[in-house]
């Protein structure tokens, strides 16, 4: 039977590669008991395909997988069996078997959203564990203006039409225009906490038609705003889905 | 202001190669909560987490030691280069995975000591600890630091470091180490009189307290040990499992998230090995051959593959052809891991066509290539060694693997051994050959399309303590240099790759395996100037280490080129392997009279004195078995 699960990778397991989660999530099938089907030929490897790769330092709580089981076994037994042996910072969240869906997830999902912290100062510089880290912005007084400067930087990046950012690939240098790729953007000051923090969310295009990174789109906002951010970035990301005729659906919805 | 643990995660984490190497949140980590627990402990590796993990001996005390509710234990290994230098700027402590405590803040730290080369390692952990690296410089207040492995057989090198170190097998006695350590605390309000402690421990069978001795030298040379603590035995004997059944092994192994050296689950078949290769020192330290049941070895396969989830198995030992069940328990564990996808590794495989069966039969489900190590290039040298096979071996090993369809085969062996002459590296150009044109004439005569290649690696031979060979001088580096460079002219065929190790690093292998308490201050020099991860010749110094060993005023040649004349008191006599001085010197007069010993397993008891002297006994499983496995071409 063929099983699209939704996991999320958490704080604990943001360090893991894309081959280290891969690993891990075998591991976790054969733990639980849970019969993969396998690739014929010299080295078999299990049929398990993942919907995108995430970025080592970045977590997210709905990532997907589809994976290939030698048993009918029912999907909420699945869930339970994989989470009592998931390592720490791994979790599946739901599951679903695959019944309308035959295209492979990665092919379908083109949408991808997510929270970003971006802390307001030079970052690049060394701080130190027992002085405080250079802060530019340490704690805000006037909130109220600050806000009023992020949504000013905000709109300015959603009014423009295009901004080329460069991408080295096999040929070298390429540019691309990340614009069209940016759906929906927004931002806010977090309170709270040693060091001021601008905190982003965004929908972007992700997929084999383009695909924006979002550090692409901090780097945009610091081209086009005054303020220093820093190059440590918490990136989270909150979903992937399949756009369709202006609605998102999740990729459980549509298997 | 951020606390370190903080700008660990958010800053430098993110930044260094492989974040995952110290974090510790595995499957199977183990975490307690320090408050319920008597005795906080310390597994160090002095070497990259990837390498560490892949150590089975880390597994087996890491498991043992936390299935006790009064004991914890946590693990920190060498940080990498690029994480030692955040940690240094930054100004954090090196600490545990599991807790993230720095590692001054635990009552005892264990050193494992697997290779003389990772001793520079060791004072970089301590320094990144901020414990101070002299044990006498330590007080109370400091973990005590102790060590145990290979390298322990002979520790003077390293001896100013420690507080003491432990012989033999650990699993057989770490366990009354903590309740020693534990009850010393438990009277003091949790507090240790290091001196005090030192000496209840010292009561240990195994204990080596260095401090409790001292060295005496005369014009420069050594001339013994002298006992100047009363509790000290004059001679430490090392500690041995009796039956392997018996032994705690790990079911719930750690499951790395990284993908490490060795990235499978174990079952440790056997221990021990009593071919007797002359140079080797596993197989005395080692000594008596042990062997688990065929039954529970199936059992404990099954569990960890359930605990582990790992998709392959490996049966180790340090000669696992040699078990005398290994037919059966291959079949056994085949039949039931095959339908899951989970392969079978055989670690080590001896040179004979038996040995390639059973890598046939493991390889159903993954196939890997093959090495055999017939250690040197003629039949002379092969018995100066007592590496009993044969060239005849050697060809029928190569017949079977390339008729089983494979075309590569790794061929191991080691340059410098003692009474080796040019003949006998042209021995080893020409086996190679041979092995090569068996290959060929395969693969024709099978209508294969693809070609046959060999791969010759050859080491330098390194004199270790408690060996046959451990008075004889290591050839000198340029020697070393100028035989590799003569192999090099003599290999020819281009389907024959040529690899060979730095001899550097085999030199000052030497002298650190044959060194006295001497060297411990050219070891503090040579980190002084940067020295660290000197197995990884992209991070080894040479020229650093000689400038060390100036500074201090020690030539090293002395200790690695020149022979130690028999009746010369040794550093490491006063520890003992429960192997007799007087076998190994036995041992060497036949080397030199090219002359073989049979292994107790098959031949005649050559009363290397473990099993009179230790009360032990070989423990073979079946006896037809040992038997069948004794081929009629082996001598």
């Amino acid at each position: 039977m063929l099983l699209c699960i939704q996991y999320s990778k958490e704080e604990e397991a943001r360090f893991l590669s894309h081959l280290d989660l891969m690993t891990a999530m075998e591991r976790a099938f054969r733990r639980a008991g849970l019969p993969l089907a396998f690739s014929e030929g010299f080295n078999p490897h299990p049929r398990v395909s993942f919907a995108s790769a995430l970025a080592v330092g970045v977590t997210s709580e709905a990532e997907y997988l589809d994976v290939q089981l030698l048993e009918e076994i029912p999907a909420d037994e699945v869930l339970q069996r994989l989470n009592k042996v998931l390592p720490c910072g791994l979790c599946v969240r739901g599951a679903v078997p695959v019944t309308k869906r035959t295209e492979s997830l990665m092919a379908l999902i083109n949408l991808a959203r997510y929270r970003v912290e971006v802390p307001f100062h030079s970052g690049d510089g060394v701080s130190s564990a027992s002085t405080s880290d250079g802060a530019l912005y340490p704690p805000v007084e006037d909130v109220a203006g600050m806000q009023e400067k992020i949504n000013k930087v905000i709109s300015d990046v959603l009014a423009t039409t295009t901004y080329l950012v460069q991408r080295k690939s096999k040929k070298g240098l390429r540019e691309v225009d990340i614009r069209p790729g940016i759906r929906e953007l927004t931002g806010r000051l977090k309170e709270g906490g040693a060091e001021s923090i601008l905190l982003l969310e965004m929908a972007v295009q992700i997929g084999s038609d383009g695909n924006v990174k979002p550090e692409e789109v901090v780097g945009m906002i610091g081209a086009l705003s005054p303020f220093h951010l820093g190059n440590n970035l918490r990136i989270h990301r909150l979903g992937l889905y399949i756009e369709t005729n202006g609605h998102d659906w999740s990729p459980l919805e549509l298997s | 202001m951020k606390e370190w643990k903080q700008v660990l995660t958010e800053e430098v984490l993110p930044k260094v190669s492989k974040p995952l190497r110290y974090l510790g949140n595995e499957y199977n980590a183990v975490k307690k909560d320090r408050e319920t627990v008597k005795l906080h402990s310390l597994f160090a590796f002095p070497d990259v987490y990837e390498v560490g993990m892949s150590h089975l001996g880390l597994q087996i005390i890491y498991g043992l030691v936390n299935e006790q509710p009064e004991y914890s234990m946590e693990r920190v290994f060498a940080p990498w280069v690029d994480f030692e230098a955040e940690l240094r700027t930054r100004g954090i402590p090196l600490f545990s995975l599991e807790s993230m405590t720095p590692i001054a803040e635990f009552d005892c730290i264990g050193f494992t000591l697997q290779y003389e080369m990772s001793y520079s390692n060791i004072l970089n952990m301590l320094d990144l600890g901020r414990i101070p690296l002299l044990a006498r410089e330590r007080g109370d207040e400091y973990p005590l630091i102790m060590a145990g492995g290979p390298c322990a057989f002979n520790p003077e090198p390293i001896a100013d470091f420690f507080d003491f170190f432990v012989l033999g097998e650990g699993e057989e006695v770490i366990l009354e180490l903590f309740k020693i350590m534990a009850e010393h605390r438990g009277r003091r309000n949790g507090k240790q009189e290091k001196r005090t402690l030192l000496k209840e421990l010292a009561r240990i069978q195994g204990v080596y307290v260095p401090s409790f001795y001292e060295a005496k030298y005369s014009q420069g040379k050594f001339t013994g040990m002298k006992v100047i603590e009363p509790e000290a035995a004059p001679r430490v004997v090392k500690r041995v499992v009796r039956d392997l059944d018996a032994a705690y092994f790990p079911l719930k192994p750690i499951v790395p998230y990284l993908e490490v050296v060795h990235d499978r689950m174990m079952v440790e078949v056997l221990r021990g090995c009593t071919r007797g290769c002359r140079f080797c020192q596993a197989g005395v330290l080692y000594r008596p051959v042990r062997e688990r049941s065929k039954e529970l070895l199936v059992e404990q396969a099954e569990q960890l593959s359930q605990n582990t989830g790992h998709n392959e198995i490996s049966m180790t030992s340090l000669s696992t052809s040699d078990y005398t069940c290994v037919e059966p328990l291959l079949k056994e564990v085949l039949n039931r891991f095959a339908g899951r996808n989970i392969g079978v590794s055989l670690p080590s495989l001896r040179v004979d066509s038996f040995s390639v069966n059973l890598a046939k039969e493991v390889q159903r489900v993954r196939k890997t290539g093959l090495t055999f190590a017939p250690e040197a290039g003629t039949q002379r040298l092969r018995d100066v060694i007592n590496k009993n096979v044969t060239e005849e071996n050697m060809l029928q090993v190569a017949e079977a693997v390339f008729r089983e369809g494979w075309t590569q085969l790794k061929l191991y062996f080691m340059l410098g051994l003692p009474t080796e002459t040019f003949a006998d590296l042209d021995g080893i150009a020409e086996l190679a050959a041979k092995v090569l044109q068996r290959g060929r004439e395969i693969l024709r005569e099978t209508g294969s399309k693809k070609s046959p290649s060999v791969t010759v690696s050859v080491s330098s031979f390194v004199p270790k303590p408690h060996t046959p060979f451990q008075w004889e001088a290591q050839d000198s580096l340029e020697t070393l240099q100028e035989k590799q460079r003569y192999l090099r002219t003599k290999i020819k065929d281009k389907r024959i790759v040529y690899h060979y190790h730095e001899a550097e690093l085999s030199f000052l292998e030497a002298v650190f395996a044959k060194g006295d308490r001497r060297l411990g201050r050219v070891l503090i020099e040579a980190w002084r100037r940067g020295c660290r991860f000197d197995g990884w010749s992209e991070h080894f110094r040479y020229e650093t280490w000689l400038e060390a060993f100036r500074e201090v005023g020690i030539v090293p040649e002395q200790i690695a080129n020149i022979p130690i004349d028999t009746d010369s008191p040794l550093p490491w006599d006063h520890l003992e392997s429960g192997v007799q001085k007087k076998y190994l010197l036995r041992e060497r007069e036949k080397a030199y009279q090219v002359a073989t010993t049979g292994d107790c397993r098959f031949t005649s008891c050559a009363v290397c004195g473990i099993c009179q002297d230790l009360d032990v006994a070989l423990h073979l499983r079946s006896a037809s078995n040992s038997k069948a496995i004794l081929h009629p071409t082996e001598r």
